[in-house]
């Protein structure tokens, strides 16, 4: 099931000629004979839910924005990608960069944007400049700019480039970046679609989620909304990784299980030769521990025990040892925690420290004590989920590899 | 709307934070970041958490409002819990050095520690205190960054005290408009600082260090300055004490805000070993007599207006900094302090045949700001600095306590006669629009030439942020202002620029409330303690036998005998001072 990586190999991402002949810019040449309202209700009726972890639906976040008056709106579409293990959406910029760029644009004339903004992680060079190219070809072509293709619409669409702060894709601490200030993330309510960049209604959306956008007005809510589950249709972007024979991204649909995808040969391809199957760490350094017993498990946004984040799936074996993997989580969250709240300021620096000493085979009685108020005030007390996505892998780790980590 | 707070009903309005009702209510919430004088806080330091029924989690109630059915507990185990670790994971990271600290005591973080039994370490200390040897290898790898900032002449930082609560971020932007803070770096490097970490530039008025909970950020310390003083026999310390302190003073021993210190604050003094010690109000009074002069002037011979007053050294730099176009408008009167300054190094020292080079001139002031202006350039009317040392009145409590003084104890003291006899109207002086009232009563008598009636000028009193008011002498209109906190100050320059505003006489006072709310003042300030400090003043003022400025005795001999007449020459190389545009400089 293709429709994010559809026609891949067909395009050249520095022609947009290639991107044209393929039935690109279809779907905005669609949209704009029907009115706003319509194409919002369109997506929100395909059930199409943001890619970027969050999972929250597409059209009824576009909704609130559309429905507000106001003299100016932004869209943005958040291409910080930044944790560990994900890379979905530097590949679709690289690919297929129209695209994206496709979507962002259905989604300001949706809601009545008349300034579009890509934010992009400060490392993505390459990908940036692909876009850059592309939006040159494409404000050629009247696609974007001033009166697309021929219309009334203005659209203008700016690349911003961060720098490289994880807490900048959290979409107010990211919003924050653009208007030139500290990456943090702001107090809510207000919510970006009501108050966001500049004070304006503003919409955020991840590249993976823009790029369903033309597929979903071309084929029709209905036909998108019948792949996978219900409550979670459309495909997805996973990424397999560590100890699986296929490494690299796949588009499946949703609701698909992580066993299937890490064993079924279209995919993952089952373990590397002679590795055996530990668990797996779904949706990146801030996804739980998956034990072998729950790979039967539904890979949805939603309600789910094990949240797909961005899609990225850690395969570990049996060989590996949790004290690097702990290590590797808490130095993570340590580099990146922004700093404003004391929990995460303070206890992220505790959890890499201690996690040090455990590698070196170093730890303290008291450690062990201090090792659950971390993870406890990381889960229960800080200002963003930032915070809590710290203690996920940890937490689980702890309650189901005790033994490994501190030794009978 | 009603909400249950600990099981028990409260009346709320909507759009009201859990927080606010439990202030209201005297229920108390433990706070690092927020603070009253703030706007409503971010929610950073995560100690105000509570419990509700309709979140899972714990919430945090500075920052959650209030909603229909909402059940609120605000001491739950998981509450204490969440408090105790976020304590714990604060006192590791911060100096821990309360013994030598300049805040011991008073210091809101070593409250929350006492109160949540946090002693000694759970966490290894970022900070040098620990000196054991296995521990030092640790702290090695932990010593973060320190930023130490001691190039201003006010304000004094130390970032290992630093538990980046913000505070001084926000109300250095939301009150004072100058945005000398922000926060550097990320993670567990983050630093509350000034951009690029260049040396603090501002305009001194210390209120960062009136909110910061800790000793982060403090006034600069000259205590020992003044202690050198007094132990060499060969100087003579002269002390002045301005006109607020004396209302605050014993707030530092226990007193409630408001409570007349004058008498124990001079005993101390003379406890500590000072010669004399004399009354900034007598400086106030000639600053009056000269302004109202100045004023007159102005009015008479359309001169530059609206006239600007200049005893607040932060709001006249303010204007040098950022509205240089309006340094016309300030008024060349120095302040009491420096005129004081002056008197005591010229007059007074040629009058007692002292050799004014070894006088130590010392003045007691509220304000941070005060040190800077005693240290400009142009302040040096006697040849010299004309005030040698300024203390806040923290500082002197603080080195009052070091020497076990009990200043409740003392026997009451009297300033020294020859320039310490007060009036009501330099009384005044302490609190916002103060000067505007003692300048009124005397510019009144001075135009129209008879004896005011009531000398209660109401309408320049009260809070709020700009008080506007016409006053009619005779046949003279005076459009006149009173106006508190930068951002008011600001507002107040734009609307003149715009025409929006006209004014006559412009009171400035850079602190909340004037000089009662002035950034060296005791900790904590709230409104409601200003209040009841400016109560005091108030009462004070009303009980004086002499209730205007151009009455007091010391100074019409000091015109008759050494000055002349107000804005005379004398009174003008000694009293009046210039101004330099300061826009580009930093």
């Amino acid at each position: 099931m293709e429709i994010v990586t559809k026609n891949w190999e067909k395009i050249n991402p520095l022609d947009i000629n290639t991107y044209i002949r393929s039935g690109g810019y279809e779907a905005l040449r669609k949209v704009i004979r029907e009115t706003p309202l319509k194409v919002v209700s369109e997506i929100k009726r395909s059930g199409l839910r943001g890619r970027g972890g969050g999972g929250f639906p597409t059209g009824e976040k576009w909704e609130i924005t559309a429905k507000i008056e106001a003299d100016e709106k932004f869209i943005i579409c958040n291409l910080d990608e930044s944790e560990p293990g994900v890379y979905k959406d530097r590949i679709i910029a690289e690919k297929n960069p129209h695209q994206i760029i496709e979507g962002l644009l259905i989604g300001a004339y949706a809601i009545g944007a008349k300034r579009a903004f890509i934010y992009i992680n400060g490392h993505y060079k390459k990908p940036a400049e692909i876009l850059k190219i592309a939006l040159e070809q494409a404000r050629e072509k009247e696609f974007v700019g001033r009166g697309i293709m021929g219309s009334s619409i203005d659209v203008e669409i700016e690349i911003f480039s961060g720098a490289g702060a994880y807490i900048c894709g959290e979409e107010n601490a990211l919003i924050n970046s653009i208007e030139g200030k500290r990456g943090e993330p702001r107090l809510k309510p207000p919510h970006p679609p009501v108050s966001g960049l500049f004070g304006k209604p503003t919409i955020v959306n991840n590249a993976e989620t823009l790029a369903n956008v033309p597929y979903i007005i071309k084929r029709g809510a209905d036909v998108y909304s019948k792949i996978g589950p219900s409550l979670s249709p459309g495909t997805k972007l996973f990424l397999l990784e560590g100890a699986v024979k296929n490494k690299g991204i796949f588009e499946v649909p949703l609701g698909t299980t992580a066993e299937d995808l890490i064993f079924n040969s279209l995919y993952g391809g089952g373990m590397e030769d002679g590795k055996e199957f530990w668990f797996a760490q779904i949706g990146g350094a801030s996804g739980r521990l998956m034990p072998r017993g729950k790979l039967d498990q539904l890979l949805i946004y939603g309600p789910s025990e094990y949240p797909i984040g961005a899609g990225s799936i850690l395969v570990v074996d049996k060989m590996a040892d949790i004290k690097d993997l702990l290590f590797s989580w808490a130095d993570f969250f340590h580099r990146e925690s922004c700093g404003k709240c004391v929990p995460c300021r303070e206890g992220t620096y505790r959890l890499w420290e201690i996690a040090k000493w455990l590698k070196n085979n170093d730890l303290k009685e008291r450690d062990r004590e201090n090792i659950e108020d971390i993870l406890w005030t990381l889960s229960n007390t800080t200002f963003c989920p930032l915070g809590n996505f710290a203690a996920v892998a940890w937490s689980d780790a702890i309650s189901m590899f005790s033994e490994e980590i501190f030794g009978k | 709307m009603q909400i249950k707070i600990n099981n028990k009903p409260y009346n709320c309005e909507s759009g009201e934070t859990i927080f606010s009702i439990c202030k209201r209510n005297g229920i108390r919430l433990p706070t690092l970041c927020a603070h009253p004088d703030l706007l409503p806080s971010e929610g950073v330091c995560r100690m105000c958490l509570v419990e509700t029924n309709q979140s899972k989690g714990l919430v945090p109630s500075c920052v959650q409002k209030v909603s229909e059915g909402l059940e609120v507990r605000t001491e739950t185990e998981n509450v204490n819990k969440a408090r105790k670790i976020n304590l714990e994971l604060l006192w590791a990271d911060h100096a821990g050095k309360c013994a030598a600290c300049l805040r011991n005591g008073r210091c809101e973080l070593q409250k929350l520690a006492k109160e949540y039994d946090i002693d000694g370490f759970k966490f290894v200390p970022r900070r040098k205190e620990l000196k054991s040897e296995n521990e030092l290898d640790l702290l090695k790898d932990n010593w973060s960054h320190v930023v130490a900032d001691e190039k201003n002449p006010c304000i004094a930082r130390d970032s290992q005290y630093c538990i980046e609560c913000r505070r001084c971020v926000r109300i250095c932007r939301e009150m004072q408009t100058v945005e000398a803070y922000g926060t550097n770096y990320r993670s567990s490097n983050t630093n509350v600082g000034t951009p690029y970490e260049i040396p603090l530039d501002c305009i001194f008025c210390g209120q960062c260090s009136a909110v910061c909970p800790t000793a982060a950020i403090t006034e600069k310390d000259e205590i020992e300055k003044f202690e050198k003083a007094l132990a060499d026999p060969q100087k003579m310390v002269i002390v002045q004490t301005a006109p607020s302190v004396r209302f605050t003073f014993l707030e530092e021993f226990g007193m409630p805000p408001g409570t007349f210190g004058e008498k124990k604050l001079v005993a101390a003094l003379k406890a500590l070993g000072a010669n004399k010690v004399f009354d900034t109000i007598l400086g106030a009074d000639l600053t009056i007599v000269e302004e109202a002069a100045e004023l007159i002037k102005r009015v008479k011979n359309k001169g530059v207006l609206p006239m600007f007053t200049s005893c607040c050294p932060s709001w006249v730099v303010y204007v040098e900094k950022y509205y240089p176009e309006f340094i016309p408008n300030l008024s060349s009167c120095k302040s009491p302090q420096q005129m004081m300054g002056a008197l005591i190094k010229t007059h007074y020292a040629k009058k007692e045949k002292f050799d004014p080079k070894n006088i130590v001139s010392v003045s007691i002031m509220p304000c941070t700001s005060k040190k800077y202006e005693a240290a400009r350039s142009e302040m040096k009317a006697s040849g010299r600095q004309d005030v040698d040392i300024v203390l806040t009145i923290r500082e002197l409590a603080r080195l009052i306590r070091k020497k076990k003084i009990d200043p409740i104890k003392l026997e009451d003291g009297k300033f020294d006669p020859a320039l310490g006899i007060s009036t009501g109207a330099g009384m005044l002086f302490g609190s916002s629009g103060g000067v505007m009232e003692a300048a009124l009563r005397t510019a009144a008598e001075k135009i129209t030439g008879e004896e005011l009636g009531r000398v209660d000028f109401e309408v320049v009193r009260g809070e709020e942020g700009i008080r506007c008011a016409e006053i009619e002498i005779n046949d003279l209109k005076l459009r006149v202002a009173v106006v508190h906190e930068i951002r008011n100050a600001k507002k107040m320059l734009e609307d003149l620029k715009s025409g929006k505003a006209q004014y006559d006489f412009v009171e400035v006072m850079a602190c909340p409330n004037g000089c009662i709310g002035g950034g060296g003042q005791p900790v904590p300030t709230s409104p409601e303690i200003r209040s009841a400090r400016i109560k005091g003043v108030i009462v004070r003022d009303k009980g004086m036998s002499i209730r205007k400025s151009h009455e007091n005795p010391v100074l019409k001999k000091i015109y008759k005998e050494f000055l002349g007449k107000p804005g005379g020459d004398k009174a003008e190389e000694l009293l009046h001072t210039k101004y330099t545009n300061r826009k580009n400089i930093s």
